[in-house]
């Protein structure tokens, strides 16, 4: 049962870095990595439930992921706010500044 | 029956994850990523997790979807609607994922799980262990990274603020 969880959890991990890779767009972007926090919390969880019943450690650690999830879409929507006011545009593959 | 509800909310979880990703309409990504994190939320219930079901759908749900939301909303161009990856980097993409996800298929299937004990059947930890594992300053307890998350919270509040604000004038 633990192999289920584990593998499904990896399944929608790779389904994120998927997103990762092919989006353009940056909120298309913030939308993968939650999909990537998500998995990884919840397979913290999984593991706390089946290697130790009786501690909480990994619901510790799940509730951090939350937090920084929470965080970095803060973060990651101000960015894009402030980008879109200078370049009318959310195009992560046109922004080569930092390149010249 | 918890095995049914498992295999449900997987197939569930894995359609929603699959739209999100590779829908077009931006907006409908969210609603997806939406979906995602509630049947997220019944799994936590699956895995007696409580304390996490709701904070799931307190943080996750009713915040960071609505502020992704905000930012469709407040971001709304002609390339932001649409998104169109073209075909060769949706190949190298989902190549690059299947790779990746058999990789870790082969460790987790052959890993000499040793350290699984039992088939969580005896489940004690609820909510209030929980809550004293967090405001314990002894050696189990998660008291300073607690204090941290609540800076690291506070300082990034004021990074969205100082970041987002228009320029004054000098």
């Amino acid at each position: 049962m633990i192999t289920h969880w584990l593998l499904f959890t990896w399944f929608i991990f790779c389904i994120g870095i998927y997103g990762m890779l092919t989006r353009r767009n940056a909120v298309g972007l913030l939308v993968s990595v939650e999909l990537m926090l998500n998995s990884g919390a919840l397979n913290f969880v999984a593991l706390n439930r089946f290697v130790l019943p009786n501690a909480v450690d990994g619901q510790v650690m799940a509730v951090f992921v939350i937090a920084l999830a929470a965080a970095e879409v803060l973060l990651g929507m101000a960015i894009l706010l402030l980008l879109f006011r200078k370049k009318s545009s959310v195009d992560v593959t046109t922004l080569q500044e930092l390149r010249h | 029956m918890t095995n049914f509800l498992f295999w449900v909310f997987a197939i569930l979880s894995t359609v929603f994850a699959l739209f999100a990703v590779s829908s077009h309409h931006i907006l409908r990504a969210v609603i997806a990523l939406m979906g995602v994190l509630c049947v997220t939320a019944g799994m936590y219930l699956l895995l007696a997790a409580e304390f996490l079901a709701g904070a799931q759908i307190l943080v996750y749900v009713g915040g960071i979807v609505v502020l992704l939301v905000f930012a469709v909303m407040l971001t709304r161009s002609q390339d932001l609607q649409e998104d169109h990856p073209a075909l060769p980097r949706r190949i190298l993409g989902a190549a690059g994922s299947i790779a990746l996800f058999v990789l870790g298929a082969c460790a987790i299937l052959h890993s000499k799980s040793q350290l699984i004990t039992s088939d969580a059947s005896s489940q004690i930890s609820d909510v209030q262990s929980l809550g004293h594992a967090f405001l314990d300053s002894g050696a189990k307890g998660y008291l300073l990274p607690f204090e941290v998350i609540s800076f690291l919270l506070l300082s990034v509040l004021i990074a969205g603020i100082v970041i987002g604000r228009k320029e004054s004038q000098p």
